[in-house]
């Protein structure tokens, strides 16, 4: 596993197969498709930035890379994937074997380009906070001290706007100076672009433009009056605090059997139709605050009367969600609009109810925006989440923004798609498969917000129908894969990373041992989850139980080593060997076992999934449990209910949730506060390590996890026990030492490994 | 008209009745008074000043009218009785009688003399005229010599000659029996009294023509002699009674002189004569014949005597004349027309013709006296009310003060009837207030069959235990509690402790049952126009001062709410919530679909956002000084206003400055494209009088269901499209304010002030309207500004003082002849203090099947106000000329009856008109003149001329068309006591002196005409400039220290406060646009694009009037 993760540290790439099935056929056998977990901007401390432009390939435009063939007497390079012979322009002319440039060091696969000449034109951040107000006064505090205490962060320079919304949307020009002034908008009607520059007076000195999209200072409009609306956060400081301390509950009555009037898709559509005006193509955030179900215009998701409880799951399987797809297709075009703008939408949903996120999610996702989800605007995982988004420093999330993603591969290779955070740019090419998962029939996606973080997924497809002849083979069995991302640094500079990568392929009979070998098995089940995921999202009928076990057991039966029809002798290389387990937690995991979620919970997790690396994602899938006493230092231990006992104290990592669990003995010492007691500093200590721990995982988390602190046989400790594998269950016979059991039916992993060996021999 | 008129008028009408009333003396008069021919011979009042009257001495007309009222009152009036008026009027003529006597006579003789006569007022004219009358300035002095001549014939007259006014007036010979009644009915006064008492004398002779006969017979040979001799003398005459006229006729036909000719068609006028009573109108339209001369005195001096009067007349000028003189008929070419103007047969005295009479008497006046409805004093005039069961005249007044029974009748008279409903009208101060009864939780009591309010008519019978409706004649059981037993008189003991059963008006505390929720607070919204084009004018400085002025002068109290919002092309509203820093401002930018940005907080409790409203009033014209939108969404921004206002109602005013041009109900320049087509503009441009679409009015229908009255203040200097944007303060009672064209110096003054006024004056809200009149008549339609939803009731989302409603009524059955005829006005309303109210206005009438009793009770001003709403009524839909010639034809069919069958006249060359009536011709031809009904206006000032008529009420209505004009250079050089408004002076361009500097004004706009040639020390006085070069266009008044300046802010003042309104003063100058737009006003002058001059206009009523006998 150390070498896959070294592989990743030099480049940022986790491929579940390292080693490629050559061909068509075989790569179908692989069952766990050919595919890439890149984190694209994943910083790396000892990058090369090279200030010049990248050198292209006459036709296949791919770059310059270390696995590009050099005569350099000839100043003469080859093109890996398209094999073209390209010269060297007259500034290489100095290269020789030992005069590389950067481009050329084995070791710098991975490399970025920054073109001086773009600093000039580099746009300031730009930020469009969208406030709901229809929420109680309690929650329209905590909102408020949260977002003041944000702008105290804002980059000085970054231009910042606002708009709040309730039963109707309030733009609020905080450039002028006289008084608080906002336009105010109807929140049933969606306001076109044109009617909305129109009412928003941009055209007050000048004729408007007859034809052709208006946008930015560059299509006719007047930074003055741009400046009404998006206002450097060091010039509107004063302005936004007022506004934001005056800022009222909505005050159109709700009747009691009501819910609030709240038009969250009519607010977003405005502040991306206002951005589209004024900053098209710049890197700009919209921040959405949203406390409650959207419930007026054309993105309601749910009625007004409160009689009609907000969709579940089982209303969207059956279909009788009236609202849903007609939000979706608003919030779909919505993202389609942002895409085009580069724009990004975040969203941070605070509320005990639904609010929406299921539907948003579309918009969310395309753009690459973040998303948090919480019960309170007064809530640590908002508090916290929000202020990090802002901080600068160790921990901060390296928010870049307007970034184009390409990729360039051998010829025998095609894509059939991302899944993840981005938007087809539809591109179309040779490279693209007819089979197309998630983002697909296209070689270059959109990434209009994106950080350090941000992990792709890319399914490739293996398309070579049979292998030629031996000789051919051993000449060329070299997959090429170059990726490509363009993207706005937060410093504001233009930067092009790319990301060469080669990977043998074999093919034949004795191949096997070489698949197996180069087998990623994390990487692979993160893939499986997205693709469960996405396949929950679009396929009717699906189910991902079967579809998992099928694919687990084809897994088994070709990697497995057994005799047929004995299950006792099944066994699998180290390199599978915890495949089944992860599988096992991804079929109980929320991604999967979506009925214990709202919909907004799941599309929530599966947004993070979608965008988190592998290493995140396997806790996501799989979490971690650490175990404190005072028998040992801290160790992990086994994700099974067995792993409870009165004396321990056990730290779970669900990624969502962070759970500090106290046996019922340490609880009991707690309580009767010995750790206070200066004779019992171990215990204190004791006490201590999984909370240091924990802090340690939501420091750098984003989203800030949730902090669960509970005791054996408390309520709380739910969080805990529907992670544990229930080995011991109500009716089991075997009491375990912990003396805890699940109530649940769902069978233990052990069970699970049996009917799996029985079937894989089959 | 000069208010001042009035009280001669009133005057003249009491004394009708009374005549009726066989009891007075002034009924003699009232024979002759129902003459009241045209005659030039309205009798000014000018009489009154001079205290004609020695009988009666009694000072004003009124006191001395209220007395005889009574008088008459005593003998119920039987309309028969008329003719023996005149057996009374002998009686009460006593005194006169002597005099009387001839007088008739002449005016009979006149018949015969009289046409000739034609010719010989020319003559008077010819010779006097041209001396006499250029005078006006020195009127005595002209009046002298033509009187002279004249004078010789009066002479004897002298004698009479406190009745001499009076005669004067009946000017004729006739006429002046009927002018001396009048004289003495009014009281003596000459005021037109004598006039007046024409009238009366003409009912006489209405009934009988006998009468006539013999009356004329009496004074005739005298008359007759006189008026010959006269001839000159008769100019007197005529001007105040017909009798002139037909004097004067003759006069030129024994001259011979000029009119050889046109005689007949003088005659027409001079016809007058034969009513003895009558006064003689000689009408001759003298066509710009010298009119000049004379002065308002002149005019008429009130011949108290009739007939003798006629003799004195001569006066003209001179104020009360002494002499006879008044005669000036200068009647110049009147018929002239035809042949040489000069030659004019018939000679009309231009100083002669019938002109209002002002007074600043003020009158007593009871609106019931024994039992009987009183005639009510002219509109115009200054009265004090007591009210003793009928209501006040202000509240509610008839066309005519006796209901014809039939329907046939009505139609014979060729008058309308309609009452003019002015529910909250302005008491004289000296007026008791209305009172107040709380029926407690029942409720008032209410007919149960009509829903009648309990009123002083309804009847108590069977021991007060059953009442019976005065109304619909249904017999009621009397609520216990209200029971009480009857006095021997029949009437309710407690009939004079409870206001509901002795006054005309009352108001009753609403119980729930008359609400369908809390009564409403006191909701104002301001709305202002920041665009471009206001802010640049200073429009929106303007309204925003007057509004954080007035602020201090809302109602106070919790219950009064208050908004802001400003518009261009989007619109701002105003988070005023007071726990804000500062107000938050909020802009609904969807103008094709509006709503209100906040549910509450943008209406707060005027004491929780004081400061805010300051501070936002003071800001916003810095906030929009850079504003470059030109647009204007007028209807939107309304729209949401409303929708802000929607759950309250209230009041929205709106300060507006361009043509409404984008968003909901958007206008466009239409009388540009009506101009820049003008074949179709000809023809169509009425259509732009309509408005554009029916977008405004939908809205309005929906302020009005929910209690907004919009009240619009067009601060603009273009085209606005007044027709569109009328229909929504039209529709929800509010009214249309236009300062055009805007000017920041003088204007926010008058935009302050009528602010003021429309917050403060009395008024209500959400209220509801309806008349019920007795059974054989019922409403027919309402006229005004409201909503109506069902045909019975009207929905006033505001009624205030100044709102006048007609009431348009018709027969389905017949009256009794001597029952009466009751209408009663019931509005439910909201005060400013959220009190429910009902304020019943009862009006009880006598019915009469005499056509000359219905003459006789003519309201003058009531009707001429009819005429104007409909007028205003027809003009967006039917071409101009139509209307004029409606209007004509409505003036002549009134005058058509009463020639037809009330005079006596055998003549047809006589124009007789009924006493009661004789302004309707000049109020005719104002109206025909006014900017209503001009070809050449624009657009916008003929629609806002509608706007204004259409709630106007009556006595701001003649004003409007009649202007008043005075002259302010001598104001210091007049010491009089009562009004500081000198007299008025006719308006003829011939009492304009290059030397003076006038004052005119129509109660909206006030002109001041400064001569070429002004001595530079008067002006220096007044405006503080040091010659006619450098007045300025734009005029604030100042006071400056001297004794001139003083009087004139004293003048202006007292006239606002009349008016109720600041008027837009104006300068104007000789040769410029300013000094053509002065002119225009001078309704008697004729205008060189085709107006009619009074005489010719006369002379044009006259020869219609003989077309249709014929």
């Amino acid at each position: 596993m150390a070498e896959f993760m070294d592989l990743e540290a030099q480049d940022g790439v986790r491929m579940a197969w390292n080693v490629l099935p050559g061909t068509k056929q075989e790569a179908n056998n692989c069952v766990v498709p050919v595919s890439a977990i890149y984190t694209p901007i994943k910083p790396f401390p000892t990058i090369p930035v090279l200030p010049y432009a990248p050198l292209r390939c006459r036709t296949c435009r791919s770059i310059l890379n270390p696995f590009s063939i050099v005569d350099f007497a000839a100043k003469i390079w080859i093109c890996p994937f398209c094999f073209q012979r390209n010269h060297f322009p007259p500034h290489y002319a100095s290269i020789t074997d030992d005069n590389l440039p950067a481009e050329l060091f084995p070791q710098y696969t991975t490399i970025e380009y920054e073109s001086p000449g773009d600093k000039s034109s580099s746009v300031p951040p730009v930020f469009m906070f969208v406030v709901d107000t229809c929420i109680i006064e309690e929650e329209m505090s905590f909102l408020r001290s949260a977002l003041s205490q944000a702008i105290d962060l804002l980059p000085d320079n970054s231009l910042v706007g606002l708009i709040t919304f309730g039963s109707l949307v309030h733009v609020h020009e905080l450039g002028f100076g006289h008084i608080p002034k906002s336009y105010v908008f109807k929140g049933s009607k969606d306001v076109s672009k044109d009617q909305l520059l129109e009412q928003l007076n941009f055209f007050l000195k000048k004729p408007k433009p007859s034809a052709g999209v208006i946008a930015g200072v560059r299509d006719g409009l007047s930074s003055e009056t741009i400046a009404r609306f998006l206002l450097p956060a060091s010039d509107c400081e004063f302005a936004l605090n007022s506004v934001l301390e005056e800022l009222q509950k909505d005050p159109w009555p709700v009747p009691p059997d009501q819910r609030a009037t709240r038009c969250t898709g009519t607010a977003l559509s405005i502040a991306a139709t206002l951005l589209g005006a004024c900053v098209p193509g710049s890197g700009a955030r919209i921040m959405a605050f949203v406390g409650g179900p959207s419930t007026e215009g054309p993105a309601a998701i749910v009625s007004k009367n409160l009689s009609e409880p907000i969709r579940s799951h089982k209303d969207l399987d059956k279909d009788s969600a009236p609202n849903y797809h007609k939000a979706v297709k608003f919030y779909d075009a919505l993202s389609k609009q942002l895409v085009h703008q580069g724009h990004v939408l975040d969203l941070f949903a605070c509320a005990l109810d639904q609010v929406g996120v299921a539907e948003l999610k579309v918009a969310v996702e395309k753009t690459g925006g973040l998303v948090v989800l919480a019960e309170s605007f007064g809530h640590s995982v908002f508090k916290d989440s929000l202020r990090r988004v802002f901080h600068s420093g160790d921990s901060d999330l390296g928010l870049s923004s307007n970034g184009i993603f390409e990729i360039n591969c051998s010829k025998d290779i095609k894509v059939q798609g991302i899944i993840g955070p981005c938007a087809s740019l539809e591109k179309k090419g040779p490279l693209c498969s007819d089979t197309v998962v998630g983002q697909g029939s296209t070689s270059a996606w959109k990434m209009c917000g994106l950080d350090k973080a941000t992990s792709l997924c890319l399914i490739f497809e293996i398309v070579k129908k049979d292998i030629p002849d031996a000789t051919a083979q051993s000449t060329s069995n070299q997959f090429y894969f170059q990726f490509l991302t363009y993207y706005q640094h937060n410093s504001g500079q233009m930067r092009l990373r790319v990301t060469t990568l080669s990977r043998r392929w074999v093919a034949g009979p004795g191949s096997i041992q070489d698949l197996i070998a180069g087998f990623d098995q994390e990487a692979a089940v993160v893939v499986m989850a997205r693709l469960v995921s996405f396949k929950m999202e679009i396929e009717a009928e699906f189910d991902p139980i079967r579809w998992l076990d099928k694919a687990l057991i084809h897994v088994c039966s070709r990697f497995g080593d057994f005799q047929k029809d004995s299950p006792s002798s099944f066994s699998l290389s180290p390199r599978f060997s915890i495949f089944p387990q992860f599988i096992f937690n991804l079929r109980r995991s929320q991604f999967v076992q979506v009925f214990n979620n709202s919909p907004d919970e799941t599309a929530y997790f599966r947004m993070i999934l979608n965008r988190e690396n592998v290493t995140n994602s396997i806790v996501m899938i799989q979490p971690s449990l650490i175990s404190y006493s005072f028998h040992s230092g801290p160790e992990p231990a086994l994700l099974d209910v067995a792993a409870i006992a009165a004396d321990r104290i056990l730290l779970l990592d669900s990624y969502f949730t962070v759970v500090i669990f106290h046996g019922a003995t340490i609880a009991q010492w707690r309580k009767a506060g010995y750790h206070h007691q200066p004779e019992h500093q171990a215990f204190a200590q004791l006490l201590q390590a999984p909370r240091d721990d924990a802090d340690a995982i939501i420091k750098e988390r984003f989203p800030v996890p949730r902090l669960v602190i509970c005791d054996q046989h408390g309520s709380q400790a739910r969080f805990l026990l529907a992670k544990l594998n229930p080995s011991a269950t109500y009716n089991s016979d075997a009491r375990v030492p912990g003396g805890d059991i699940i109530f649940t039916d769902d069978v233990s992993f052990e069970v699970f490994l049996d009917h799996l060996q029985r079937l894989a021999v089959q | 008209m000069a208010a001042p008129v009035p009280p001669g008028a009133p005057r003249q009408r009491p004394p009708p009745q009374s005549n009726y009333n066989p009891n007075f003396q002034q009924n003699p008069n009232a024979l002759f008074d129902n003459f009241q021919n045209l005659n030039i011979n309205r009798p000014v009042s000018m009489p009154n000043s001079t205290p004609r009257p020695t009988p009666f001495a009694q000072t004003p007309p009124f006191p001395s009218t209220t007395p005889q009222p009574p008088m008459s009152r005593p003998g119920p009036p039987p309309p028969g009785v008329v003719p023996r008026s005149m057996g009374t009027q002998q009686p009460t003529l006593p005194p006169n009688v002597a005099q009387r006597p001839p007088a008739p006579p002449a005016g009979q003789s006149f018949p015969f003399g009289g046409r000739p006569p034609p010719g010989s007022f020319p003559s008077s004219m010819g010779s006097g005229g041209p001396v006499g009358v250029p005078p006006s300035g020195v009127p005595l002095a002209g009046a002298l010599p033509s009187s002279g001549s004249l004078a010789g014939p009066f002479a004897p007259p002298p004698s009479a000659r406190p009745f001499a006014s009076s005669s004067t007036l009946s000017s004729g010979m006739n006429v002046p029996p009927s002018s001396a009644q009048d004289g003495l009915t009014s009281n003596g006064p000459l005021s037109y009294a004598a006039s007046g008492a024409a009238p009366g004398g003409p009912r006489f002779p209405p009934p009988g023509s006998a009468m006539q006969t013999q009356t004329p017979p009496v004074g005739h040979p005298s008359m007759v002699a006189s008026v010959r001799s006269p001839p000159q003398s008769p100019s007197m005459r005529f001007p105040l009674g017909s009798a002139g006229i037909s004097s004067s006729m003759v006069p030129p036909m024994q001259q011979a002189m000029p009119f050889s000719v046109p005689p007949q068609s003088a005659p027409p006028f001079s016809s007058a004569p034969p009513i003895s009573a009558a006064p003689p109108q000689g009408v001759p339209p003298p066509q710009g014949s010298p009119f000049g001369p004379q002065t308002w005195q002149s005019r008429q001096v009130g011949p108290s005597h009739p007939i003798p009067g006629s003799v004195q007349p001569p006066r003209m000028f001179g104020m009360p004349p002494p002499l006879p003189t008044q005669s000036m008929t200068t009647i110049p070419p009147a018929m002239g027309q035809t042949g040489a103007p000069v030659a004019a047969s018939s000679k009309i005295d231009p100083q002669q013709i019938p002109r209002p009479i002002p007074s600043s008497m003020v009158v007593m006046y009871d609106t019931r006296e024994g039992n009987q409805s009183n005639t009510p004093p002219p509109a115009t005039s200054d009265y004090i009310v007591r009210d003793t069961g009928n209501c006040s005249p202000r509240y509610m007044r008839c066309t005519i003060s006796q209901i014809p029974c039939t329907n046939d009748l009505l139609a014979t008279s060729g008058m309308q009837l309609a009452l003019l409903v002015q529910p909250l009208a302005l008491p004289h101060p000296s007026e008791e207030a209305i009172q107040v009864v709380d029926f407690g939780e029942s409720g008032p009591v209410r007919c149960s069959r009509c829903k009648a309010y309990i009123n002083p008519f309804m009847r108590f019978i069977d021991q007060g235990r059953r009442f019976i409706c005065n109304l619909c004649g249904f017999t009621d059981e009397t609520p216990r509690d209200y029971h009480c037993n009857l006095g021997p008189d029949g009437r309710r003991r407690d009939a004079d402790e409870r206001p509901e059963l002795c006054r005309g008006t009352v108001e009753f505390i609403a119980t729930k049952e008359y609400m369908v929720r809390d009564p409403m607070p006191a909701v104002y919204f301001f709305l202002i126009d920041v665009s471009m084009n206001a802010i640049q004018t200073g429009a929106t400085a303007a309204a925003c001062g007057a509004i954080s002025q007035v602020i201090a002068d809302l109602p106070e109290g919790p219950r009064t709410m208050v908004g802001i919002a400003t518009f261009d092309c989007t619109i701002h509203f105003y988070n005023l919530k007071r726990a804000l820093q500062q107000p938050l401002m909020l802009i609904v930018p969807d103008i094709e679909d509006v709503y209100t940005p906040l549910e509450s907080d943008v209406i707060v409790p005027l004491s929780e956002c004081r400061q805010h409203l300051e501070m936002l009033l003071e800001s916003i014209p810095s906030m929009f000084l850079n504003n470059r939108t030109a647009e204007s969404a007028f209807g939107a921004a309304v729209k949401a206003s409303f929708l802000a206002m929607k759950s309250t109602g209230g009041k929205l005013l709106v300060f507006q400055s361009v043509l409404p041009s984008v968003g909901i109900g958007a206008l466009s320049a239409r009388e540009a494209e009506g101009r820049s087509n003008i074949s179709a503009g000809e023809k169509e441009s009425h259509k732009l009088l309509q408005p554009a679409d029916k977008t405004l009015k939908a809205m309005a229908m929906e302020f009005a269901e929910y209690q907004v009255c919009v009240d619009v203040f067009l601060t603009t200097q273009t085209y606005v499209d007044i027709a569109s944007i009328s229909v929504i303060p039209r529709i929800t009672g509010g009214q249309v304010y236009y300062y055009y064209p805007f000017s920041a110096l003088p204007d926010p003054a008058k935009l302050y002030n009528d602010l003021r006024w429309n917050i403060t004056r009395p008024q209500g809200f959400e209220a509801v309207m309806r008349v019920r009149c007795s059974q054989g008549i019922q409403v027919q339609d309402y006229y005004g500004n409201f909503c109506k939803r069902i045909p019975t009731d009207i929905d006033l989302p505001a009624i205030d003082c100044n709102k006048a409603i007609m009431v348009t009524l018709k027969h389905d059955d017949k009256l009794q002849d001597g029952s009466e005829c009751a209408f009663q006005c019931a509005l439910l309303y909201t005060t400013v203090y959220g009190q429910r109210r009902i304020r019943v206005t009862t009006l009880s009438l006598p019915c009469t099947s005499n056509l000359s009793n219905l003459y006789r009770s003519a309201d003058l001003d009531t009707q001429f106000t009819c005429f104007m709403k409909q007028a205003a009524n027809e003009i967006p839909s039917t071409p101009l000329v139509n209307v004029r010639e409606q209007m004509m034809n409505l003036c002549v069919n009134a005058l058509v009856s009463y020639r037809k069958f009330c005079a006596t006249v055998s003549s047809s060359g006589q124009l007789i008109l009924p006493e009661a009536l004789k302004l309707l011709p000049l109020y005719t031809l104002a109206l025909i003149k006014s900017a209503g009904l001009r070809n050449d206006g624009r657009i916008d000032d003929r629609s806002f001329w509608i706007t204004y008529v259409s709630s106007v009420s009556i006595p701001l209505a003649v004003p409007f068309v009649y202007p008043r004009m005075v002259a302010i250079h001598d104001l210091d050089s007049k010491v009089e006591g009562g009004s500081p408004i000198p007299p008025f002076l006719p308006l003829s361009s011939e009492h304009v002196s290059d030397e003076g500097i006038y004052l005119l004004e129509n109660g909206e706009d006030a002109l001041i005409y400064i001569g070429s040639s002004v001595d530079s020390n008067i002006l220096r006085q007044l405006l503080g400039i040091n010659s006619v070069e450098e007045i300025p266009t734009q005029f604030v008044l100042q006071q400056f220290d001297n004794p001139l300046s003083k009087k004139l802010n004293e003048v202006i003042n007292e006239i606002r406060s009349q008016r109720c309104s600041y008027l837009r003063l104006k300068l104007c100058k000789k040769g410029d646009q300013s000094g053509m737009l002065f002119f225009s006003y001078l309704v008697e002058d004729k205008i060189p694009t085709g107006g009619q001059s009074y005489v010719e206009f006369l002379i044009n009523i006259h020869r219609q009037i003989q077309v249709k006998m014929s």
